[in-house]
C-alpha cells in the first residue's frame, strides 16, 4: 500500500468520526455534509482550473442545474432520493453538452468571460420562469426517501451518504487525472499548441473535461439541494462559481485534496462568521479572496506539497 | 399605429441602455486587453461613483458638479487599488486577478451595505432634467436624452484622445500589441495605471448617470456588468467602435424583447452571443485566429 | 540525381498570406520531394516563418493550396496534419516545461497509438511497449540520461532535442524544423546537425527546414529555396544557389561571404 493510500484512508476515517466529534468541535453535521458536497463542486472547478488551465467561472450553472434537476423531478415525478440525484446530474451533463461547444471556442481570460456569461443564462431562466422554478423564491420540498420508503435520511445518515459519495467522487477524480486522459489535460494546461502539434484535437479533450466537470458539479448541486430541502436561483449565480474557484485555490488548485481543504475552511468559516454578521461575512470573504490571491496563490496544500518536495530534494 | 407607438420609445430606451453597455464595455476591454485583467469590480466602481454623487447631492452640491467630480474620485480610488493590489498580479494566470477583483467587489458591496443599507437610495436627476422633451414624433424623458448627449460627448472625447494625443496613441498601440510597449520606451507601469484609471473614469460616469435612471443600491452596478461582458465577447476586445455597435445592439435587442417576450429579455443577449460565437469565434470585430 | 517518387511529399501552390495589409508571402510555390532535406532561406522579413506556418497549419493561407503526399491539406487543422504524418518544431522549443522529458515524448506516442483519450490506465504490456518506444526515441536524440528530469531544467539545446524527439513520437514521414539552430551555441549546433542528418539517413524521413545559419544550410540541404520579400527568388542545389547572381545580390552577398 502506498503512502498516498494510507493518507486517504486516514482522512476518510477521520471524516467518519465527525458526527461523534460534532458536539466538541462545534461543527454541525449538516454543515459538515454541506462542506463535503461543496468539495465535490470545488473538485469540478479544480478539474478545469488546476488540470486543464481554464478559469471555470460558470460551474455554478452546472451545480444549479443539478439542484433544479433534482427539485423538478421531485416536484413533477415524485421520485426517490437516488433517482432525483441521478436526474439532477443528468440535467447538468445535458447543460454541459449544450454549452460546451460554445465554451471551448476560447481559452484563457476569454474562457473565464464566456463561462461567466453563459453560466448566467440559467440564472435568468430560473429567475424568470416562476411557474416552473419558483422564481426568486426557488423551490421548497421535503426530503425524499432513499430507494425504499422506510429509508428516511436524517441529518447523520445524510452525512454518511455524503461521505460515501464524496469518497467515490475523489477516487474517481484521482483516477481521471492520473489516467492518460488526465495527463493529456495537464499537457493542454501547459502548452495546448504542442498538444495539437502532437496530433490531438485538444477541443475534444477540453469538451470532455467540461462534461466531466459538469457531472461533478451537478451531483454536488443535486445533493446540496436535497440537504437543504430547497433550491434557489442563487445556486446558479456566478458568485457561487467564484466561491468554488476560491475554495479550490485556497486549498490548492491542481492538487487532489486541495478542494476538500478549501471547502471545509470556506463552508465552516461562512457558517461561523455569518451567524454573527451578514455583511461582515461578505467583507471577510472578499478579504479572503484578496489575501489568498496575493499571499497564498498555491493554496494551503499546494504550498505544503512544495515545501515537502523542497525538503526531500535537500 | 399602436404598435408603432410602443416600438419607437422602446427602441430609444434600448439605445440609452446600449450606450451604457458600450461605455462600460470599452472600459472593461481597455483594462482586459492591456493587462489581461477581467475586472469583476467594475460594477462596484460604478456604484461607488453613484454613491459619491448621491452623497454630494444630498449635502447640497449641484448634480452637475457631482457628475464631474464623483467619477474622478472613483478614478483616484481605482488607481490606488491598481497600484497597491492588482499590479502584483500582472503576468500571472488571469484567474488570480479575476478572483482579486471579485474579492474587491464583495468588500465594496459589504461596505455599501453597512453605510447605505441594502435598500435603494433616492437619487433623482435635477429638476432641469425632469419632464419630457417633444421630439416631434414622440415625447421622450429629458434625462434620457441628457444621458445620450453625455455618453456621445464622452465617446467622442475618448476617440479623440486615443487617436490624436501622443499618450492616447501609445495606449492604443500598447493595447493592440503588448510587446510594443517596451519598444515604445514608455513607462509601462504608468501606462497600466492610467489605462485602469481611464476605464474606471468611464465606468464612474456611467455609474452616476445610471443611478438616476436605474436606481442605486449596493449591487446596482452589477446589472450593467453582465451585458458589458457580453458586449466584449460579441465584439472582440480592444475595438472602440466594435464596443459601441455591440452595446447598442444588445440594448436594443433587450428593449424590443421586453415588448414582445418579456421573460426572454435577459436571455436574448446570450442567444446573440451564441450566434456570434458560432459564426465568428473571435467576435464580430476580432482578429482572425491562428489556432487552425 | 535519383528519380523522385511521382507524388511529392509536400507541395505548396501559390501560397499567399498578409497581415493587416502587409503581404508577408505572395504566390510562394515549393515542392519537397520524398526523402530529401530541403531548406528555406532568405533575409529577415522574407516571409519564411509565415510561409512555414502556412504549411504546418498555424495560419490559414488567403490564397493557394498546400498538398501533403497528394492530399489537399490547405484547410486541415494542425492536429490533423500531424495525424497524416507531419511533425514540426518551433523557433522557441514548444514543450511541456513542467513535465519530465519522458512524459513530454510519451504524450506523442500515446497520441499515435490512440491511447491519449483513455480514462483507464494502460495495462502492463502496452505500458511496457510505450516505455520502450519512448526510450528508443530518447536514445535517438541522446537524452536517455535526462529522461526523468523536467524539461524546464534542461539547456536550450537539450530542449530542442527533446522537441525533435516529440515531433518524431507521432511517427511522421515529413519533419518541419523552424530555425532549429536559433539561439544555440556552436557546439550544440553540431549536435543538432548530426541528429537532423540522422532523421534523413537512418530514419529515412523527409526534412524541410528554415535556417539562418548558412554553414548548416549548405552542409545539410540537398535543395534550397530562397525567399525574398515574400516571393520565391530562386531554387536549386546548394552549389546552384551559391552561384546564383540574384541570390548573391539579395542575400548571400551580405551574409554568406562574411561568414563562410
Amino acid at each position: 500500500m502506498t503512502r498516498g493510500r494510507i493518507a486517504t484512508i486516514a482522512v476518510v476515517v477521520l471524516l467518519a468520526f465527525e458526527p461523534v466529534l460534532s458536539p466538541f468541535i462545534h461543527v454541525d453535521v449538516t454543515i459538515a455534509s454541506a462542506a463535503l458536497l461543496f468539495a465535490i463542486a470545488a473538485m469540478s472547478a479544480n478539474l478545469l482550473l488546476g488540470y486543464t488551465g481554464l478559469p471555470p467561472f460558470g460551474n455554478a450553472a452546472f451545480f444549479g442545474l443539478g439542484a433544479y434537476g433534482a427539485a423538478l423531478s421531485l416536484k413533477y415525478w415524485h421520485v426517490e432520493f437516488a433517482t432525483a440525484a441521478v436526474l439532477g446530474t443528468a440535467l447538468a451533463v445535458l447543460g454541459a453538452l449544450v454549452l460546451g461547444p460554445f465554451l471551448l471556442r476560447r481559452r484563457g481570460i476569454y474562457f473565464g468571460l464566456l463561462s461567466i456569461a453563459f453560466g448566467q443564462v440559467f440564472y435568468f431562466i430560473a429567475y424568470r420562469f416562476t411557474d416552473v422554478t419558483g422564481g426568486e423564491d426557488g423551490m421548497n420540498f421535503s426530503r425524499p426517501f432513499l430507494l425504499v420508503p422506510s429509508l428516511r435520511l436524517r441529518e447523520t445518515a445524510f452525512y454518511y451518504l455524503a461521505l460515501v459519495v464524496f469518497v467515490a467522487a475523489i477516487l474517481a477524480f484521482e483516477a481521471i487525472v492520473r489516467s492518460p486522459f488526465g495527463k493529456t489535460l495537464i499537457a493542454i494546461k501547459q502548452n495546448e499548441l504542442r498538444v495539437r502539434y502532437l496530433g490531438l484535437d485538444s477541443n475534444r479533450f477540453v469538451f470532455v473535461a467540461i462534461v466531466i466537470s459538469a457531472a461533478f458539479a451537478g451531483l454536488s448541486g443535486a445533493l446540496t439541494g436535497m440537504l437543504n430541502n430547497s433550491v434557489g436561483p442563487l445556486m446558479l449565480d456566478w458568485h457561487q462559481s467564484g466561491d468554488f474557484v476560491l475554495s479550490t485555490i485556497l486549498g490548492g488548485s491542481g492538487t487532489i485534496w486541495g478542494p476538500l481543504v478549501g471547502s471545509i475552511i470556506f463552508v465552516v468559516g461562512r457558517d461561523i462568521i455569518s451567524s454573527y454578521t451578514q455583511e461582515g461575512w461578505q467583507i471577510i470573504l472578499g478579504a479572503l479572496f484578496v489575501a489568498c490571491v496575493i499571499f497564498f496563490p498555491r493554496g494551503i496544500l499546494g504550498t505544503a506539497l512544495q515545501l515537502f518536495a523542497a525538503k526531500r530534494h535537500g | 399605429m399602436l404598435e408603432h407607438g410602443a416600438v419607437a420609445p422602446q427602441l430609444f430606451n434600448g439605445l440609452v441602455l446600449g450606450a451604457f453597455y458600450a461605455i462600460v464595455a470599452i472600459g472593461l476591454s481597455l483594462i482586459m486587453n492591456l493587462t489581461g485583467t477581467i475586472n469583476m469590480a467594475h460594477g462596484s466602481f460604478m456604484t461607488l461613483a453613484g454613491y459619491l454623487a448621491y452623497a454630494m447631492v444630498s449635502r447640497g452640491t449641484s448634480f452637475w458638479f457631482a457628475l464631474l467630480v464623483a467619477p474622478i474620485i472613483a478614478l483616484i480610488v481605482a488607481v490606488v487599488i491598481e497600484r497597491t493590489l492588482i499590479r502584483r498580479l500582472y503576468g500571472r494566470d488571469p484567474v488570480y486577478s479575476l478572483l482579486l477583483t471579485f474579492g474587491l467587489s464583495l468588500i465594496a458591496e459589504g461596505i455599501y451595505h453597512k453605510v447605505f443599507t441594502a435598500n435603494s437610495v433616492p437619487f433623482s436627476p435635477p429638476p432641469a432634467l425632469a419632464g419630457t422633451v417633444a421630439l416631434g414624433f414622440m415625447n421622450f424623458p429629458a434625462y434620457r436624452l441628457f444621458i445620450v448627449f453625455v455618453l456621445v460627448v464622452v465617446f467622442v472625447l475618448l476617440a479623440l484622445f486615443l487617436n490624436y494625443t501622443r499618450f492616447g496613441l501609445r495606449l492604443r498601440a500598447a493595447v493592440q500589441d503588448t510587446e510594443m510597449i517596451t519598444a515604445l520606451g514608455t513607462n509601462t507601469q504608468v501606462l497600466y495605471a492610467i489605462n485602469f484609471g481611464l476605464g474606471i473614469l468611464l465606468a464612474g460616469i456611467a455609474g452616476v448617470l445610471a443611478s438616476g435612471l436605474l436606481g442605486l443600491n449596493p449591487t446596482s452596478g452589477n446589472t450593467l456588468l453582465m451585458p458589458a461582458f457580453v458586449t466584449v465577447i460579441i465584439c472582440g476586445m480592444g475595438s472602440l467602435y466594435g464596443s459601441l455597435v455591440g452595446g447598442l445592439l444588445i440594448g436594443v435587442a433587450q428593449s424590443l424583447m421586453t415588448l414582445f417576450i418579456p421573460p426572454a429579455s435577459e436571455v436574448v443577449m446570450y442567444v446573440l452571443m451564441a450566434v456570434v460565437l458560432t459564426i465568428r469565434p473571435r467576435g464580430l470585430f476580432g482578429e482572425e485566429g491562428v489556432f487552425g | 540525381m535519383a528519380e523522385a517518387s511521382a507524388v511529392p511529399m509536400l507541395e505548396a501552390r501559390d501560397v499567399s498570406k498578409s497581415f493587416g495589409g502587409v503581404q508577408a508571402c505572395s504566390d510562394v510555390s515549393l515542392t519537397v520531394r520524398e526523402g530529401t532535406i530541403h531548406a528555406v532561406i532568405g533575409p529577415n522579413g522574407a516571409g519564411k516563418t509565415t510561409f512555414f506556418n502556412s504549411l504546418s497549419g498555424f495560419y490559414l493561407p488567403e490564397r493557394g493550396s498546400v498538398w501533403f503526399a497528394g492530399r489537399d491539406i490547405t484547410r486541415a487543422p494542425n492536429w490533423r496534419r500531424i495525424e497524416l504524418g507531419m511533425g514540426r518544431t518551433f523557433q522557441t522549443p514548444s514543450i511541456f516545461p513542467e513535465l519530465s522529458v519522458r512524459e513530454n515524448v510519451a504524450l506523442g506516442v500515446r497520441s499515435k497509438r490512440n491511447l491519449a483519450f483513455r480514462i483507464r490506465p494502460a495495462s502492463a504490456e502496452p505500458q511496457r511497449k510505450l516505455d520502450a518506444r519512448v526510450d528508443e526515441l530518447l536514445g535517438f536524440v541522446n537524452l536517455g540520461a535526462s529522461a526523468e528530469r523536467p524539461v524546464a531544467e534542461l539547456s536550450h539545446g537539450a530542449q530542442r532535442l527533446c522537441e525533435i524527439a516529440m515531433s518524431l513520437s507521432t511517427e511522421p514521414r515529413l519533419v518541419l524544423l523552424d530555425e532549429p539552430m536559433a539561439g544555440l551555441a556552436e557546439t550544440e549546433t553540431d549536435r543538432i546537425m548530426s541528429v537532423i542528418r540522422g532523421l534523413h539517413d537512418s530514419l529515412g524521413l523527409t526534412v524541410l527546414f528554415v535556417e539562418h545559419n548558412m554553414r548548416v544550410v549548405l552542409s545539410l540541404a540537398e535543395r534550397i529555396t530562397v525567399l525574398d520579400r515574400g516571393r520565391v527568388l530562386a531554387e536549386g542545389s546548394p552549389s546552384e544557389i551559391a552561384a546564383n547572381e540574384a541570390v548573391r545580390d539579395a542575400y548571400l552577398g551580405r551574409e554568406v561571404l562574411e561568414h563562410v
